[in-house]
C-alpha cells in the first residue's frame, strides 16, 4: 500500500456567489503520507476538503478515489469510499458518552441488521486504540472531554468504519501546544500504519512539523506543491501571503511604555479586580481563583494563557456573565457589581466575544446594522427612528478606516470572510462610547494579514481614542507584540504579572510548563 | 438558446426569491391572485366577492401581523385565538350593556395589550418557553370567554356595520383601517430601532445580548404589541363575523395565524421575514378558501386539505436552501 495514490482531485472548480471558492486546482495525496493543506483564511483549503467529502458539488472537475474515477454526492458516498472527515468545529454529542459518541459517529445502515454487542463493541475499539496509542476512557460523558480528546473521538470513530483517508480541518486550532503535540504523535502512528491523511492549517510551523508535502493554496488557487524537507518558513509564509512578511506582529515599540508609565503612575486604575472568585455554573466553566487585576485609562492589557485557563471566564466576570462568589470590581475606584451586559454598558465595559459566528455576528444582518447594533443611539433621530442616511455615513467611515473587504454597507455579513467579520466586530465595539473593551481570542482563525491589521487597530484605537484594551489570547505573540502590560493565566489563576518591555517570548512561555 | 435564456431567467428568479423577503409571499399571492381569476373570472372579480374576501382578510391579518413580531424573534404565540375571542367578548358585552361602542372599543384593546404584557411577563422574566407560556393564555383566556359569556352566543351588534361601511366602494372601513395599522407596523419594523432589535433578537439572540442591548425588554414589547393587535382582531372579529360573538369563536385562529406567517414568508427560526409578510399571507389563506369554495368545493374537510396542501408547499419554499431546520 505504501505511496501508491490515495486520492486524485483533477482541476477542481467550485464557485459560490460572487466568489471562486476553489479555482482549478489538482492535488494527490499518498498512502502513508501526511498531506498539508496551507493557506490563510478564504484561501479555500475547507472548500477543497468539503469537495473531497461530498458536502459541496463541485462545479467542474474530477476526483479519483484509488485510482477509479469517483462521483462522491454525500458524506455517505464518501464514507463508503473509506474517507472520513473530522470537523474544524468539533462535531460530537456532548451528553452522550465516548463509547457511545464512536458508535454514532462510525453508525452505517449496514450496522442496523446485525445485533450491536455492547462489549464486543468495546473491544474492537479497545484494540483500535491501544494501536494506536489513543487513551480514552470509555464512559465518560464527552461534554468533560478537552478539544484534543474530542479530536481524538472524532479520529477513532473514523478508524473504527475502516477509513483509509483521513481529511482534518484545521485540527489544531482549538488546541494548546500540549494538546497539539499529543495529537501530532497519534497522526504520526496512522501514517506509519499507511493512512493517507489530509492536514489543513494555517500554522505554517505546524506543517512544517508533521506535513511530508504541502500545496499552499492563496486565493482558491494552488501556489504549489512542496516537500516539506526541503522548504523552510519563512519561505512558506512568502508562497502563503504572496509577499514579504514584515513586521507583522509587533504593532508597538518599547519606547511607548515609558510615555504610558509616566502617565498613569498614581492614576486611579479605570478597572481593579481585588480577590474575585466565581462560582461556575456549568461544568464547562472554569472557576476563577483569587483574580487581582488592573487596567488604567488608555493601556492594552494582554492576559496570556491556553485554553481552559479561565480567560473567557474572566472577561465575562466583567460583564456580568459569571456568578462571582467574593472579591470586589472597582471602576475608578468605587466599589461596584456588575449583572448583566446591560450594566457593564452603563460602566463603559463592551465585550467582543471569541467565538464570533456563535456570540458575535448577527447573521441575517447587513454590514451596517452588524456595524452600529450596539451604538444605534448615534443613528437614531427622533427618539426611535434610525436615520439610514447616517448609519449609511458611519458604516462607510468604518469601512474605509478598517479596511473592510466588502462589496457594500448593505452586504449580508455572511457573504464576508472571517477576518472581515471580525473587522466589522472591532467597528462595532470603537463606535461605542466604551471605555474598556475586552477583546476576547480577536484574531483566532485569522490569516496572518488581518490579524496584523487588527492588531494595529486595537493597538491604535487604545493609544488615539484613550481607551482601554484588555485582550485575552492565547497567542503568546499577540500579547506580546501588542499589550504593555502581561498577566499570565494558568487554571483559573493569575500566575504571573510582566511589564512588556525587553520581555522574551521564552520567560513567559515557562511559566506555563 | 432559448433554453440558456430560460435558464438565466431561472436563475435570476432565485437569486431575487431568496434575497427579497417581499418576493417571497407577494409572489405566490399574486399567482394565486391570477390563478383565481382565470379560474372563475366571474364570481371572483364580482365587487361583492372582493368585499367578503376583505371581510374575511382584516381580523386574520391582525393576528396575524401580531404572530409575526413574535415569530420574528424566533418565539411563538399559541395565543392569538383565544386573546381575539376575549376582547371580542368583552366588547359585545360591554356594547351590550352601556351601548357605548367607543368605550367598548377601547376595553377590548386594553385587554388585549394586557393579555400581552402578561405573556411577555412569562417569557421574558420568568423566562418561561415561549410555546408553554401561551399555550396556558391560550387555555385560559379560552376559559375566561367561557366564564364571562355564560356560555351563550351574544348576536344583533350592530353598532360594529361602522367597520363594513364602504361608501361604495367596495372597500370596508375596517379594512382600511387595518392596513394603516399594518403599514404601521411595517415602519416599527423597518425604521425604528426597536425593529432592528427585534430581527437581532431572532437572528442571534446571544450576540445582541452579549451587545448590551435589553432584549428581555424588547420581547416584553413585542409580546404586548401584538397583544394590542389581537384585542383589535377581537374587534373586526364581531364586526366581520356578522355580529356576533360566541364562546367558541375564533377557535383554532392561532394555527391560521401562524400558517399566514408561514404563507407570508416569516421564518420560524426568526430574524428573517418581511414585515408585510402577515397580511401577504392572511390574503393568500383567505384567497384560497374563497376561489375554492366559488369554485364549489365547500366541504370544510376538502378545503382545510388542499389549505395543508399549500401550507407544506409554501414551508417547503421558504426553507429551501436551508440545510436542516428543526
Amino acid at each position: 500500500m505504501q505511496s501508491s495514490l490515495a486520492v486524485l482531485v483533477e482541476n477542481i472548480v467550485k464557485r459560490f456567489p460572487g466568489v471562486v471558492a476553489v479555482n482549478n486546482v489538482t492535488f494527490d495525496l499518498r498512502y502513508g503520507e501526511i498531506h498539508g493543506l496551507l493557506g490563510q483564511n478564504g484561501a479555500g483549503k475547507s472548500t477543497l476538503l468539503k469537495v473531497v467529502y461530498g458536502v459541496h458539488k463541485p462545479d467542474h472537475g474530477n476526483i479519483y478515489v484509488d485510482n477509479r474515477k469517483v462521483f462522491i454526492k454525500s458524506p455517505r458516498d464518501a464514507r463508503k469510499l473509506g474517507i472520513a472527515l473530522v470537523h474544524q468545529e468539533i462535531a460530537v454529542l456532548p451528553h452522550l458518552t465516548v463509547l457511545e459518541n464512536i458508535a454514532l459517529l462510525g453508525f452505517s445502515w449496514g450496522n442496523l441488521i446485525s445485533k450491536f454487542d455492547r462489549s464486543e463493541f468495546k473491544n474492537y475499539i479497545d484494540k483500535i486504540m491501544s494501536r494506536f496509542g489513543i487513551d480514552l476512557e470509555f464512559n465518560e460523558k464527552v461534554r468533560n472531554l478537552s478539544s484534543a480528546e474530542k479530536m481524538l473521538v472524532q479520529i477513532v470513530a473514523a478508524l473504527s468504519i475502516n477509513a483509509k483517508i483521513l481529511l482534518l480541518d484545521e485540527p489544531t486550532s482549538p488546541l494548546s501546544l500540549h494538546e497539539v503535540e499529543k495529537l501530532f504523535d497519534v497522526l504520526k502512528q496512522l501514517k506509519k500504519e499507511g493512512l493517507a491523511i489530509t492536514f489543513v492549517t494555517h500554522r505554517v510551523n505546524e506543517a512544517l512539523d508533521i506535513c511530508d508535502r504541502i500545496t499552499i493554496l492563496r486565493n482558491g488557487e494552488k501556489v504549489a506543491t512542496v516537500e516539506s524537507k526541503d522548504i523552510d518558513a519563512h519561505t512558506l509564509i512568502k508562497l502563503m501571503l504572496g509577499r514579504e512578511p514584515e513586521e507583522l506582529y509587533r504593532v508597538r515599540v518599547d519606547k511607548d511604555i515609558e510615555t504610558i508609565f509616566s502617565r498613569y503612575l498614581g492614576e486611579v486604575p479605570l478597572i481593579e479586580l481585588k480577590n474575585i472568585s466565581t462560582q461556575p455554573q456549568t461544568a464547562a466553566e472554569v472557576p476563577l481563583k483569587n483574580i487581582n487585576l488592573k487596567i488604567y485609562q488608555g493601556e492594552v492589557v494582554a492576559v496570556f494563557g491556553f485554553i481552559g485557563a479561565g480567560k473567557t471566564e474572566l472577561g465575562k466576570t466583567l460583564i456580568g456573565l459569571t456568578k462571582v462568589s467574593h472579591g470586589d470590581i472597582l471602576y475608578m475606584g468605587k466599589k461596584i457589581k456588575i449583572k448583566s451586559p446591560v450594566e457593564a454598558i452603563k460602566y463603559g465595559i463592551f465585550y467582543l466575544p471569541e467565538d464570533r459566528r456563535v456570540e458575535g455576528l448577527i447573521p441575517h444582518f447587513t454590514v451596517a446594522a452588524n456595524m452600529d447594533i450596539s451604538s444605534l443611539n448615534i443613528v437614531k433621530k427622533f427618539g426611535i427612528f434610525i436615520d439610514s442616511l447616517k448609519e449609511l455615513n458611519i458604516s462607510l467611515d468604518m469601512i474605509k478606516k478598517l479596511n473592510v473587504v466588502t462589496s457594500s454597507p448593505y452586504a449580508k455579513i455572511t457573504q464576508l470572510s472571517g477576518g472581515n467579520q471580525q473587522k466589522v466586530l472591532v467597528a462595532r465595539a470603537m463606535l461605542t462610547n466604551a471605555k474598556l473593551v475586552i477583546f476576547d481570542e480577536p484574531t483566532v482563525g485569522i490569516d496572518v494579514a488581518t490579524k496584523a491589521e487588527i492588531r494595529r487597530l486595537i493597538y491604535r484605537y487604545a493609544r488615539e481614542r484613550g481607551v482601554s484594551s484588555l485582550v485575552l489570547t492565547s497567542d503568546v505573540d499577540e500579547a506580546l507584540g501588542l499589550a504593555d502590560r502581561i498577566y499570565v493565566m494558568r487554571d483559573g489563576k493569575i500566575v504571573r504579572e510582566y511589564i512588556n518591555k525587553n520581555l522574551d517570548r521564552d520567560e513567559i512561555l515557562k511559566n506555563l510548563a | 438558446m432559448v433554453l440558456r435564456i430560460l435558464n438565466n431567467a431561472l436563475t435570476k428568479f432565485k437569486y431575487f426569491y431568496t434575497y427579497y423577503e417581499l418576493s417571497r409571499a407577494l409572489i405566490p399571492l399574486i399567482i394565486l391572485i391570477l390563478v383565481s381569476i382565470a379560474m372563475s373570472p366571474r364570481y371572483f372579480l364580482n365587487p361583492v366577492n372582493i368585499k367578503v374576501v376583505l371581510m374575511q382578510i382584516t381580523p386574520l391579518t391582525l393576528i396575524a401581523t401580531g404572530e409575526m413580531l413574535i415569530i420574528l424573534m424566533g418565539s411563538i404565540d399559541l395565543s392569538p385565538g383565544s386573546a381575539q375571542a376575549a376582547t371580542a367578548m368583552i366588547a359585545a358585552i360591554l356594547t351590550r350593556t352601556t351601548n357605548n361602542l367607543l368605550l367598548a372599543i377601547l376595553v377590548a384593546v386594553a385587554l388585549g395589550t394586557l393579555i400581552g404584557v402578561i405573556n411577555g411577563v412569562l417569557v421574558s422574566k420568568l423566562r418561561i418557553y415561549s410555546f408553554v407560556a401561551t399555550l396556558a393564555s391560550l387555555v385560559i383566556w379560552r376559559s375566561f370567554v367561557i366564564i364571562v359569556s355564560g356560555g351563550k352566543l351574544i348576536y344583533g351588534l350592530t353598532q360594529y356595520s361602522v367597520f363594513t361601511q364602504d361608501f361604495g366602494t367596495y372597500i370596508p372601513v375596517g379594512f382600511v383601517l387595518t392596513v394603516f395599522i399594518v403599514i404601521l407596523i411595517y415602519v416599527l419594523l423597518t425604521k425604528t430601532v426597536i425593529g432592528r432589535y427585534l430581527y437581532g433578537i431572532g437572528s442571534n439572540e446571544d450576540a445582541v445580548r452579549l451587545a448590551g442591548l435589553r432584549a428581555d425588554f424588547v420581547k416584553f414589547l413585542a409580546f404586548t404589541i401584538a397583544g394590542t393587535l389581537y384585542g383589535l382582531g377581537g374587534v373586526m372579529l364581531i364586526a366581520m363575523g356578522g355580529f356576533a360573538v360566541d364562546p367558541w369563536s375564533a377557535r383554532g385562529n392561532e394555527l391560521n395565524a401562524i400558517a399566514s406567517c408561514v404563507l407570508g414568508g416569516i421564518m420560524l427560526t426568526g430574524g428573517s421575514g418581511h414585515p408585510l409578510g402577515g397580511l401577504l399571507g392572511a390574503s393568500m389563506l383567505t384567497i384560497l378558501t374563497n376561489i375554492l369554495v366559488l369554485l364549489g368545493v365547500t366541504e370544510i374537510a376538502v378545503q382545510q386539505t388542499v389549505v395543508g396542501i399549500v401550507l407544506i408547499a409554501a414551508a417547503t419554499a421558504l426553507t429551501r436552501g436551508l440545510r436542516y431546520v428543526k
